[in-house]
């Protein structure tokens, strides 16, 4: 992450949003708590603050800024969040690192150990792709979804332990979703290359059709952006009804995510969560007329219809309850969704 | 007896005639059915159907009854009565222990506190300190009178109106006066006792409260006896007041919770310590955990439940827990737009008051019993519920009804999902695991089902003409109608069910708690955060471990 250092660090005042986006723009495995928790850290280092409140102070600020400024920040709350866990009770250890000790070690320590943290992180979707090598069957039919790294991983993992092109025992059914990122090609067909080139036969097929597809497959893989306290997980779009498709039909429903990606969340159902998402939007023609003109009008301002228009289309997210889920395979180990609470408990007290 | 609990303000009025005289022939005559049998006959005259019916009921057999007119009826009736009493008194007399001069009235009226249904009816009579003292001989006497008298028999005869498969509930009978309690047992237990007892301290938040408040009188008015420190004596001390408490209702898990943190601080305490620091240290503890376990969590329960509650939403609460009206006002005074619907039951009516706080506060309410579940529950967005405990499997142990509250919540037809909150403080967590409500249980008296006047509610706002006008809109068609019914019917007639204790194959189950499976639990919000009723165990042991 040298580059998006130097290049923050030459703006005078430090803006953390824009960290935040160079650290997610410049590498691509990186999740959003992640990029959030290093975006901090590299806050502390360039903030000159000499006193604990002070740096809680700034963090919090800098923080709240950041969800503000993001249009989905459930994913990235949970590194917000963990960091500052994790400061608080460094802070309030007894010791030499304790509101006793010496403000500049304990600075150190904490960037350090932020780093540490990070790179810990990175290394958890090897420990994850291990965990879940197991649920994947010789003969059996994975079906996942979405762009999700650590299901690439971990499908590229189970390929590769099967020891090249001539022993691959599984297949992948592969639904595309039909709402375009920045690019021209569905989100997760990278991954689909990648697997073909591995001699994993992969179908890929739209949103509509997972329900004719779920008699095929053997077992459901999806990705998550956040798991929520009850062990319900927030995610792409179209989850929830593979979900609820897989509970219908019997199959195993498997959720990959990291365990920075708890967030102390707890929402009831879909519009419980907590950003605004505009997918049901009532139009009559009179409506569609107006947007019409009104995007005319603004269309010179493309940046700020821009964002509005992905936030719309591609980064919507929906909830998938905690009964439809078999289990979360995590870095921590394979939970049943209950033990989140248990893990995030952990983590908070 | 059902109806302890509102004996000065209510029923004086309604029943202040017939019952006195009755009174004398019920002490004269050996009980067993004497009591009964009289109301019953006074009341024919007066509604010739309805005496008919309790005839039907009760001992006269017969087919030829359709025949008769009431007044043959009634006589005999009588003569039925007088035959079997003299045959008692009999039987009495060759067991031994013949009832005889003051002492025996004591055993007859204890009889009649025992076993007499139409005890109910007379003690409604008396006035309230009267009838006290009535109740509070009965109790302690029949402890002797029924050492003398047949107390096997008796005993048979309570047990044929246990309902079985709750019969290891019925262990103890609640405590009617405080007539015997140990010299040892403090004015203000002895008070509290009593409160809890006829619910005017009720709801299991109120009743650690007060206990705790109690116990902080007793420690401050408690000096060490010579040869032993406090930290081994106040404990046993301490215990013959749980002891008592627990005779008059059996204590509730927070109660519990509660009794062990401050029994666990006492044992803490340094020997070497003098008295007067120990008790103040000891008073600052209960204190703190009153503030930290119960007012402050309270506090923050209710702001992070009230976050939960949206514009338009409409809210089915069941009874009255103060918790949820907490949480209800603070969502009011965040400026919130949303309705409330209150689903109460006989026989506490525990959301009357509910009804009436949040109807003042200005909140949109609608009350209806719980027989109107199904028509509240349509309309619903989401259901919060108070909790007596939640046990270690994720259930929740809390007033009767509330399992039907959440199962309709939860089953809804139309397959829309209305989420299930649950608002409890971890004081109420327990170690224990409930598979059922029939294991662990509360059974209070039968007679409070029989009365027809419905029990007050002292708690809060003793007002017992209010509940009507309370009620806002379409509830108080519901339930207005309800108690202005009863009260009439009251003055005419007595309960059809009030000789339940007599007829042979009836039995009456006046169950205090069910348990809701953790399925139809969405969240239980505690003062440590939002959980799902699987993490209620991890809670409770971080809870208790610190």
């Amino acid at each position: 992450m040298a580059a998006p250092t130097s290049g923050s660090s030459n703006a005078k005042p430090f803006d953390i949003v824009a960290t935040y986006n160079d650290l997610l723009r410049s590498d691509p495995d990186l999740t959003m708590p992640i990029a959030a928790i290093e975006a901090l850290v590299l806050l502390l280092t360039h903030s000159p603050s000499s006193t604990i409140s002070e740096t809680l102070d700034l963090l919090e600020k800098s923080t709240a800024h950041l969800k503000q400024s993001i249009p989905n920040p459930i994913g990235l709350s949970a590194g917000t969040d963990l960091f500052q866990r994790y400061l608080i009770t460094t802070l309030q250890r007894p010791g030499q690192l304790g509101p006793a000790g010496d403000f500049n070690a304990i600075r150190a320590h904490l960037l350090s150990n932020g780093r540490l943290f990070i790179r810990r992180a990175k290394e958890s979707r090897d420990k994850i792709a291990a965990f879940g090598r197991g649920f994947v069957r010789d003969g059996s039919t994975v079906l996942t979804n979405g762009g999700s790294r650590v299901v690439a991983s971990l499908l590229q993992k189970a390929a590769d332990e099967k020891g090249g092109p001539s022993a691959v025992r599984f297949k992948v059914i592969y639904v595309l979703s039909s709402a375009k990122r920045n690019s021209d090609e569905p989100e997760g067909m990278e991954t689909v290359r990648a697997l073909r080139a591995k001699g994993v036969p992969v179908s890929t097929i739209p949103e509509s059709a997972v329900a004719y597809a779920m008699g095929k497959a053997d077992i459901v893989i999806v990705g998550a952006e956040g798991v929520v306290e009850n062990g319900g997980i927030v995610s792409r779009m179209g989850t929830y009804q593979i979900g609820l498709l897989a509970k219908a039909m019997g199959k195993p429903f498997y959720v990959v995510a990291e365990s920075h990606k708890f967030v102390r969340i707890y929402p009831l159902g879909q519009y419980d969560l907590p950003i605004e998402q505009r997918v049901i939007d009532f139009k009559t023609e009179e409506d569609v007329a107006d947007e019409a003109k009104q995007q005319k009008a603004v269309s010179t301002e493309t940046s700020d219809a821009k964002a509005v228009n992905t936030a719309d289309s591609a980064d919507v997210v929906d909830f998938t309850p905690p009964h439809l889920i078999s289990a979360l395979i995590t870095d921590s180990g394979v939970l049943t969704p209950s033990a989140v609470s248990e893990e995030l408990i952990k983590i908070w007290f | 007896m059902a109806n302890p609990v509102d004996p000065a303000l209510t029923s004086s009025v309604s029943a202040s005639q017939p019952p006195a005289p009755e009174m004398q022939p019920s002490v004269q005559q050996p009980p067993q059915g004497a009591s009964p049998s009289k109301p019953a006959k006074q009341q024919t005259p007066k509604q010739p159907a309805k005496g008919k019916d309790g005839a039907a009921a009760a001992p006269a057999p017969s087919g030829d009854g359709a025949a008769l007119t009431p007044a043959e009826l009634k006589k005999k009736a009588k003569a039925d009565k007088a035959a079997r009493r003299a045959r008692e008194r009999a039987e009495r007399e060759t067991t031994g222990g013949a009832p005889g001069g003051p002492g025996g009235q004591h055993a007859a009226s204890a009889k009649k506190g025992a076993s007499g249904p139409g005890g109910a009816g007379g003690k409604d009579s008396a006035a309230a300190a009267q009838q006290k003292g009535q109740k509070q001989l009965p109790r302690r006497g029949s402890a002797q009178a029924t050492a003398q008298v047949g107390a096997a028999e008796l005993k048979k005869k309570q047990e044929e109106k246990n309902v079985s498969v709750f019969g290891h509930l019925y262990g103890q009978q609640r405590r009617t006066t405080i007539a015997g309690a140990g010299k040892e047992v403090h004015p203000a237990v002895l008070a509290l006792g009593l409160q809890m007892r006829d619910y005017v301290v009720c709801g299991s938040s109120a009743r650690c409260v007060a206990t705790l408040l109690a116990f902080k009188r007793v420690i401050e008015a408690y000096t060490t006896p010579l040869g032993t420190s406090l930290a081994r004596h106040l404990t046993t001390h301490l215990s013959h007041q749980i002891t008592y408490l627990s005779t008059c209702r059996p204590l509730s898990i927070s109660q519990g919770n509660a009794i062990r943190a401050l029994k666990l601080a006492i044992s803490s305490i340094d020997p070497s310590v003098p008295e007067a620091t120990a008790k103040s240290s000891l008073c600052d503890f209960i204190d703190s955990f009153i503030r930290e376990k119960i007012t402050v969590a309270d506090q923050v329960i209710a702001g992070s439940a009230a976050q939960k509650i949206q514009d338009g939403d409409v809210i089915v609460t069941f009874a009255g827990s103060s918790i949820v009206k907490q949480t209800l006002l603070t969502a009011h005074k965040q400026g919130k737009q949303f309705r409330v619907s209150i689903i109460d039951s006989r026989p506490l009516f525990e959301g009357k008051n509910l009804a009436r706080t949040l109807a003042n506060a200005g909140l949109d309410v609608q009350y209806s019993l719980v027989n109107g579940i199904s028509h509240a529950i349509k309309d619903a967005t989401k259901v919060f519920l108070g909790a007596h405990a939640m046990t270690s499997n994720g259930r929740l142990y809390s007033r009767v009804g509330t399992a039907l509250v959440a199962m309709s919540a939860k089953e809804r037809a139309g397959g829309v999902e209305v989420p299930v909150i649950v608002c409890c403080e971890t004081v109420k967590f327990t170690d224990r695991v409930a598979l059922d409500s029939i294991v662990v249980n509360e059974i209070a008296d039968a007679d409070e089902l029989v009365t027809i006047e419905p029990v007050q509610q002292l708690t809060g706002l003793p007002d017992p003409t209010a509940p009507a006008p309370a009620e806002t809109k379409k509830g108080s068609k519901a339930a207005a109608s309800a108690p202005v019914e009863s009260s009439t019917a009251s003055q005419s007639t007595g309960s059809p069910l009030e000789e339940w204790k007599e007829s042979a194959n009836l039995q009456l189950l006046n169950i205090m708690y069910d348990v809701t499976p953790a399925e139809y639990v969405d969240m239980v919000v505690t003062e440590m955060g939002s959980l799902p009723p699987s993490a209620v165990p991890i809670v409770h042991r971080m809870s208790t471990n610190l």
